[in-house]
């Protein structure tokens, strides 16, 4: 059963140069304490997804022209402010990208935790900090008492995504929206992270949207994927369908990019070149009427240029949106 | 907790020692606010160490400082001193005054403009508006309107202050609204008014406790320019300002009349901004200094 399910999103901004197509017709369903990972390059539209979902698309700026964002049955397009302040932090709760800035400067972390107890619980502030107590020794920070009472400032990076996640979690959400929750941290506090979140997956059994363009953490903590490209959804797949059997270009592209230490082996020591994908992310205001990635992979055809490809399944589970799924699978093979 | 953790939180503080790095970290503080705190002080407690400043000794005019007139008398033959220090009450009244409600006024109409974007285009026109108006001129013909007295004076200074204030908070709040914390505020759920008191008002403190120290300095210069030129607080509450208009016809024979006064305007207005310029750096040290 989906706890979340994105039909046909499309989130546009209106900017003096055009129409930005952040979000191009996407949809994704996110089971019951499923943890689905949206995957793909700066600007390809993951984190305008994530805002989507919580409506927090700047209204002056942007807005969802199309689709629906079902929520326990509930189109959260369609929610009033008023209803939609509700869910957010309560049912569907978001991690940000930048731990250093995402914490006020000017509040005591206890603050921070019992406020969002306080709103969205109606519980008494003494009671909230004890939640917020709770909290924080949930997400293993060491002397909670004590850190209640500190401001940011007195945290590391990895304490404070630890508080971050803390808040998130605070009123048991069925949802939890990370938007590259370690892009910002240095390389060990990343896999403290992604453990801490794989522990408390187990306990809090929330659905966790994970947006991130690290395809380490996609195999580490997701059940399956979503790969976007250019506000489009290119490629859905369990996460061993996804990584044994990429279909789409992209997503082959993606994963020559990575570097890894066993080629370096096979190849006898000698250091081999990484792959990249040529040319640049297309520029999202002109329309692109076939498919988005067709200038820069190398199986592109006429017809890839003109007629965007629908997203087919193409055996149990995996989805691709490419004309040339057989060619590029028997490259592959 | 160990036991040695015990004992060391437990250990006693040297106090003395934890002031005086304190003091030498940041002696601008320091020295600003002992000044403001003697001057505070003789302002308070002016009846008990100085006479009446307001009578008059005719056969004791022009006298020089001495034993009996410490900073001389004037053409009246009223004693100097006590003029200096009834002055000081004037002065840090009207300074702290304008400070607080100034910065009052101009917290809140910050407030709205920065956050509210509709109403931004509009409030920022007015203080414009505000702003092209000489301040003195703008007094003047205040006060030219109604009676003198010490309320006109304090009205006719705040007003030119507040949109110094407003551009303040407002950039502070255009600047806090996108930062990443309010985003995360509001995607856990916070409403308008609390997101705007609980998570951006705060952040306005710092910057805005340094401008309203410069507010204060710039506001004791502007009633003593205004008191000198006749336009302030009237003749019979002695001021630094009417007490140097007072003496300027008798400059050549009595200096003391004015240059005392003048002194202590500026030390005074030396001392605001050197706790300005400390409390400056201690909060923020990017700020500059006016906007």
């Amino acid at each position: 059963m989906s706890i979340l399910q994105v039909r046909d999103l499309k989130t546009q901004f209106f900017t003096q140069d055009g129409i930005v197509r952040a979000v191009d017709g996407v949809s994704f369903d996110v089971g019951v304490g499923e943890t689905v990972a949206v995957v793909g390059e700066s600007g390809c539209g993951k984190s305008v997804t994530a805002l989507s979902i919580l409506r927090l698309i700047q209204k002056e700026t942007g807005r969802i022209v199309e689709g629906s964002i079902l929520f326990n049955g509930r189109d959260l397009t369609k929610l009033s402010e008023e209803e939609m302040r509700a869910i957010r932090g309560h049912e569907i709760s978001m991690i940000f990208q930048e731990p250093m800035t995402s914490l006020n400067p000017v509040l005591t972390i206890g603050t921070q935790i019992a406020e969002n107890v306080v709103r969205h619980k109606n519980v008494s502030w003494e009671k909230a900090r004890e939640r917020a107590c709770e909290m924080l020794e949930l997400v293993r920070i060491a002397d909670p008492r004590r850190r209640l009472d500190e401001y940011p400032h007195q945290l590391s990076g990895g304490m404070r995504q630890r508080v971050m996640i803390a808040i998130a979690l605070s009123c048991d959400p069925k949802v939890l929206i990370a938007d590259e929750p370690t892009t910002a941290l240095d390389v060990t506090i990343q896999a403290q992270i992604l453990d801490l979140m794989l522990e408390l997956k187990e306990k809090i059994d929330a659905a966790i949207v994970m947006i991130t363009h690290d395809l380490g953490v996609v195999a580490e903590t997701a059940q399956r994927v979503v790969v976007m490209y250019a506000g489009r959804k290119v490629e859905e797949a369990t996460v061993e369908d996804l990584f044994e059997n990429p279909m789409h270009p992209y997503t082959r592209g993606l994963m020559k990019a990575i570097p890894r230490l066993d080629l370096d082996a096979e190849a006898g020591g000698r250091r081999i070149r990484l792959q990249e994908i040529p040319g640049m992310v297309p520029v999202l205001i002109d329309p692109i009427p076939g498919c988005a990635f067709a200038p820069r992979c190398p199986f592109a055809t006429e017809r890839c240029r003109m007629e965007r490809p629908p997203l087919v399944e193409n055996s149990g589970g995996h989805f691709a949106a490419c004309w040339e799924v057989d060619r590029v699978r028997e490259i592959a093979a | 907790m160990s036991d040695i953790a015990q004992h060391l939180s437990e250990a006693p503080v040297r106090k003395p020692s934890a002031v005086w790095t304190a003091i030498r970290r940041n002696p601008t503080i320091f020295i600003g606010a002992s000044i403001l705190a003697i001057l505070a002080l003789m302002a308070l407690f002016a009846p008990m160490i100085t006479g009446d400043p307001l009578r008059m000794t005719p056969a004791e005019r022009l006298r020089a400082p001495s034993e009996t007139w410490w900073f001389g008398t004037d053409q009246y033959g009223r004693d100097v001193y006590s003029r200096t220090i009834y002055g000081a009450r004037v002065s840090l009244t009207v300074g702290i005054s304008v400070a607080l409600v100034a910065s009052f006024i101009g917290l809140v109409i910050g407030l709205v403009s920065g956050y509210f974007r509709r109403v931004d285009a509009i409030v920022m026109r007015i203080m414009d508006g505000i702003m092209s108006i000489p301040s003195i001129l703008l007094a003047i013909a205040l006060i030219t309107l109604t009676r003198p007295g010490l309320g006109i004076v304090l009205v006719a200074i705040v007003i030119p202050e507040v949109p110094r204030i407003v551009r303040l908070v407002r950039s502070v709040v255009l600047s806090i609204r996108e930062q990443p914390y309010v985003e995360s505020a509001i995607a856990g759920g916070t409403r308008g008014f609390k997101l705007l008191f609980k998570h951006i008002l705060p952040n306005t403190m710092a910057p805005l406790i340094v401008q309203a120290t410069y507010v204060c300095a710039s506001a004791m210069l502007v009633e003593a320019s205004l008191s000198f030129l006749g336009a302030g607080v009237p003749p019979e509450i002695p001021s630094w300002g009417n007490i140097i208009s007072q003496g300027r016809s008798f400059f050549q024979i009595a200096p003391w009349s004015i240059l005392i006064p003048g002194a202590f305007l500026t030390v005074t207005i030396l001392a605001v901004n050197l706790l300005g310029d400390g409390l400056r750096d201690r909060l923020d040290p990017r700020l500059s200094r006016r906007m």
